[in-house]
């Protein structure tokens, strides 16, 4: 099975919105922990299996008007430290 | 205000009020405020489950003796369901091999709290009654069996301050604990009935501070404390070294700001009404599966009350009128404040710093 570029939530994680729009992904696993700014909660929710990477950073751009011009390299970054704490997957390819 | 969490992050739950034990300095016995019954199973099932879609992270479950709970497994597996870590406070005696399995193959549990009062039966045992102490060692051990470290909480009375040398001996060289916190008997619940015979006297309590800075020197970073003698001796120590540099105050000094727990925790007594803090259980704020939590959490005044408390400045109150430590003060435990002058909206006497040197008490 090969990995697919459609990362998917790891679903024990908890997210914790607050009232300013950041929020806590939150491992109860492992009590790991990371905050994250109303971007990084759009690209969090977002993260279903069924979007690819470039899916979710065109939805982005669609939905922050005021998103910079490094925001795919931002976006992609943020994912790939979400994967390396096990907050996230990537989805295998069904045959 | 107090900037608040949009839903608590940490809940303390008093699971059960029934207990193993009957300890003559016991916080949780004999509040006249309190309805002592424990709620069904189901009953913290459904609570659990709103728990986890509110987000909540940990929950520490204490009592009474909350192993005496005999659903503790299932109860576990609720918080555990709703991906929540947890804590447990006990006094040992009831960790079976079964619960203490279970909860290591849970891989969610924050810490086991056991209760050690002594290096052996005859000081353990005076204030927490016969078999205690043998108690708390098989729950520690049991523990350990199944791959955990107990953490272990010594409570400092009468009867024990001249063991605390022993204590430390026993629990850090020969049971091998990597650390163990200190607080003391408070002046609520039971203790409040025995409080002239287990609370330190001034003269005990300077002593108490003297030693336990002298262990936490000998035995560097495995004595820790955020209430009780080694808490205060430090404490202390950093107000007095201000003091004589007329050092700018400190960021939270000169108000009332000593308890952050409302902007990020609440509690639960067992017989199901929600409350700001264990140590404020007269205060019912709503009831478990009848009112919401979240809406509680964000609306209720009594619990915005709390939250403005720190604002309030120290020199308002007549008691710390003319003290040179007030801005360096943070006024205190509003639990203690409450049980002991019988108002929240005021610095507590009990760590009072003045009150302390007034009585003859000096800073080590």
């Amino acid at each position: 099975m090969n990995q697919t570029d459609k990362p998917i939530a790891n679903p024990i994680v908890v997210l914790r919105e607050e009232f300013d729009d950041w929020a806590v992904l939150f491992n109860p696993d492992t009590a790991g922990a990371l905050g994250t700014n109303p971007v990084g909660v759009a690209v969090w929710k977002r993260m279903d299996g069924k979007r690819s990477i470039g899916d979710i950073i065109s939805e982005i751009r669609d939905c922050f008007e005021d998103a910079p011009d490094a925001a795919p390299e931002e976006i992609t970054a943020f994912i790939r430290t979400l994967e390396e704490k096990g907050f996230v997957g990537l989805d295998v390819e069904r045959k | 205000m107090l900037k608040a969490m949009r839903t608590p992050r940490n809940l303390d739950i008093d699971i059960t009020a029934r207990c193993n034990l009957r300890c003559r300095y016991c916080y949780f016995f004999n509040n006249t405020a309190v309805d002592y019954r424990d709620l069904p199973t189901g009953e913290w099932l459904q609570f659990f489950d709103e728990l986890g879609s509110l987000g909540v992270m940990n929950v520490t479950l204490a009592g009474g003796e909350p192993f005496i709970r005999e659903d503790l497994i299932p109860l576990l597996e609720g918080l555990v369901r709703n991906r929540m870590r947890y804590s447990l406070l006990s006094n040992g005696a009831l960790i079976d091999d079964e619960k203490a399995a279970y909860i290591a193959r849970t891989g969610r549990c924050e810490s086991v709290q056991i209760s050690v009062d002594g290096s052996c039966a005859a000081v353990h045992d005076t204030c927490r009654g016969p078999g205690a102490f043998e108690g708390a060692l098989r729950g520690i051990r049991t523990l350990s069996r199944q791959g955990m470290t107990a953490s272990v909480r010594v409570t400092i009375h009468r009867y024990n301050l001249d063991d605390l040398e022993n204590i430390a001996r026993f629990l850090l060289e020969e049971l091998g604990l990597p650390g163990f916190s200190t607080n003391s008997a408070g002046y609520l619940g039971t203790c409040r009935l025995n409080a002239d015979d287990v609370m330190l006297t001034a003269a005990e309590r300077q002593a108490a501070v003297s030693t336990l800075l002298r262990l936490a020197e000998k035995y560097p970073n495995r004595i820790s404390a955020s209430a009780g003698p080694l808490a205060e001796g430090l404490t202390w120590r950093r107000m007095e070294g201000a003091r004589r540099q007329n050092a700018a105050a400190f960021p939270n000094g000169g108000r009332l700001s000593a308890c952050g727990c409302p902007s990020s925790k609440i509690s639960v007594r067992a017989d199901g009404a929600i409350v700001p803090c264990c140590m404020l259980a007269h205060i019912e704020l709503g009831r478990i599966n009848r009112d919401s939590l979240a809406e509680i959490w964000q609306n209720s005044p009594p619990l915005n009350r709390l939250r403005i408390r720190q604002a309030i400045p120290l020199t308002e109150f007549e008691y710390c009128a003319g003290c040179s430590y007030v801005p360096y003060c943070t006024g205190n435990c509003p639990g203690l404040a409450y049980t002991i002058t019988g108002e929240i909206d005021r610095p507590s006497p009990d760590a009072c710093l003045r009150h302390f040197l007034e009585e003859g008490g000096t800073i080590p």
